[in-house]
């Protein structure tokens, strides 16, 4: 009964879920300080392969390698981030685009350490080191009543899951703080924002490094859980797809990147059939989500209602 | 209090600046008068640090301050109301005046968001509304309330009467007059010269990025030059 839910193919999506909305939220952070950035998937790329190579390479314990790899994307995006500062909405879009590009082609010419467009195989899988360290502990999947390959899954989901509530509740927690006001107000006003003493250069590039920070780690986690990456993996088709899952779930509110990631993810496996057409499907749905409704399908407006507070218009 | 000395500003190529000298006295009204683009909001813009001047130097309190950032400056106490009532529109009333307090560390915030919406009657009965759902008169009091929440020593106002009916602009000046007599130096940007000389107490006229006429604000509104150019003149019947 328990093995029947817990299929491995079920727990595999479910990764992929949890590591979308990790992506998601790295589109997120900057977009709540006013600074749409398509970087995330070459800073996906950045956290990938840096701990992809370090393991194969040093043997070093994954922990280490995906937090190396999350910090060393969080360092580019500063360094991506302050010349970036000069530029705002549609132009930083474009800009951090062709960062990604950059990165990608970075991955497919250096081929004495990326191994090109073949990409790198045989990276150490974290499920299944979970399970080697478990297995180390005394602890055996049978006597847990599980097959070794669910015990990898389901320890992987439990990891992802820990990650992504951590991460959710630093933004959330972000959000109601100092830091989290400057954002907001930069995002409404940023001549508003410089005028009551928000050192705005500060806080775009702090915006900036978490959301690359959050790609690096999501991307490093990617790489240990498909064991398998390629420049392909880090593509403009996977900038689109990120900003996709916040557009769509709704890019005011933080749930609206859990919610986009969620069923965006799940919508090409629960309907096979849409999955070849994908990129098909995701442009007619960014169309007409941008006629009918460009906050997303979760927007502040719906909390308010749902907390029962009625927004008051106009001045009477 | 504020003393600027040959402030050069360019905009790239354009000079928008041409050798400002200007000098606020502290607890005084000072206002800046002129047309459009002859370099008012370019001359606030340089002294709150939004832009850098090219040339020349700004002293705050007897201190160089030329080329700060504004946030800086805002803790040296120069507070700016920007052009245009720049609100924080999706953040209600109360939490606009919390932003004004931004850079504060002590603990009279609660007391000092009192005492201004005790002096803005109508943003104490719509705190918890929308800040981009107030008119523009009272879009324009919450910016100046949360300019003063940062407890300015000297306060920017840029051409705060801008598009708002002339009842409501005959209180935003009362209100100028009352933040002066709390103690706070004002620089005034205005259009309207006749409001604005009438509550000042010295007076700048600015033409294509140079002062050109300067004085006490009671001699400027008899001024000739004033008078015909930015005051109207009084047509002589035939």
């Amino acid at each position: 009964m328990l093995g029947e839910l817990l299929n491995p193919y079920y727990l595999q999506v479910l990764c992929f879920i949890l590591i979308n909305i990790m992506l998601a939220l790295s589109i997120y952070v900057p977009l709540s300080s006013g600074q749409l950035s398509l970087g995330s998937a070459g800073f996906m790329g950045i956290g990938a392969y840096t701990s992809a190579l370090l393991t194969i390479h040093y043997e070093l314990p994954l922990y280490v390698t995906i937090l190396v790899g999350a910090l060393l994307a969080g360092v580019i995006g500063i360094i991506v981030g302050i010349p970036s500062l000069r530029l705002t909405g549609v132009y930083l879009a474009i800009a951090t685009l062709g960062f990604g590009e950059v990165i990608r082609v970075l991955f497919v010419n250096w081929e004495s350490l990326t191994k090109g467009s073949v990409g790198l195989t045989g990276i150490p899988q974290l499920g299944r080191e979970l399970l080697k360290f478990a297995k180390s502990i005394g602890i055996e999947p049978s006597a847990l009543g599980l097959k070794n390959n669910q015990f990898v899954y389901l320890s992987l989901v439990i990891v992802l899951l820990i990650i992504v509530l951590f991460i959710l509740w630093f933004v959330i927690r972000q959000q109601n703080s100092r830091i989290g006001r400057a954002y907001s107000s930069i995002q409404m006003d940023e001549k508003a924002a410089e005028s009551m003493g928000i050192n705005i250069t500060y806080y775009k590039v702090l915006a900036f490094a978490q959301g690359a920070f959050i790609a690096g780690l999501a991307g490093a986690l990617f790489a240990h859980t498909i064991g398998y990456i390629s420049p392909s993996d880090f593509s403009y088709h996977r900038a689109v797809e990120i900003l996709i899952f916040t557009v769509f779930g709704g890019s005011e509110v933080i749930i609206g990147s859990v919610f986009g990631a969620t069923i965006l993810t799940l919508l090409p496996e629960v309907l096979r059939f849409v999955s070849d057409y994908r990129y098909i499907f995701y442009g007619i749905m960014l169309v007409i989500l941008m006629a009918v409704r460009p906050q997303g399908i979760l927007d502040l407006y719906l909390f308010y209602r749902l907390k029962g507070k009625r927004i008051k218009r106009g001045t009477s | 209090m504020l003393k600027l000395t040959n402030i050069e500003t360019y905009y790239g190529q354009i000079q928008a600046l041409k050798g400002i000298h200007l000098e606020v006295e502290e607890g005084k009204i000072v206002t800046l008068l002129g047309a459009n683009g002859a370099g008012k909001s370019t001359t606030m813009r340089t002294i709150a640090g939004l832009i850098k001047p090219k040339r020349g130097t700004v002293e705050f309190l007897g201190q160089n301050v030329t080329g700060m950032r504004p946030h800086q400056l805002l803790r040296k106490g120069i507070s700016l109301v920007p052009e245009g009532r720049a609100i924080l529109s999706t953040m209600t009333v109360l939490e606009n005046l919390e932003m004004g307090a931004y850079h504060r560390k002590d603990h009279d915030v609660k007391k000092d968001i009192q005492n201004v919406m005790k002096r803005f009657p109508i943003l104490e009965e719509r705190q918890s509304q929308l800040a981009g759902t107030l008119s523009g008169g009272q879009q324009q009091m919450l910016a100046i309330a949360r300019a003063l929440l940062a407890k300015p020593k000297l306060l920017l106002l840029d051409e705060p009467s801008m598009g708002l009916a002339p009842l409501i602009v005959a209180e935003i000046f009362n209100i100028i007059k009352e933040i002066k007599e709390d103690g706070t130096t004002v620089l005034l940007v205005e259009q309207n010269a006749k409001q604005a000389l009438k509550i000042a107490d010295y007076g700048y006229v600015m033409e294509t990025g140079k002062i050109i006429i300067e004085g006490p604000a009671d001699d400027l509104l008899k001024d000739e030059r004033i008078v015909e150019a930015y005051l109207g003149k009084k047509k002589t019947t035939v």
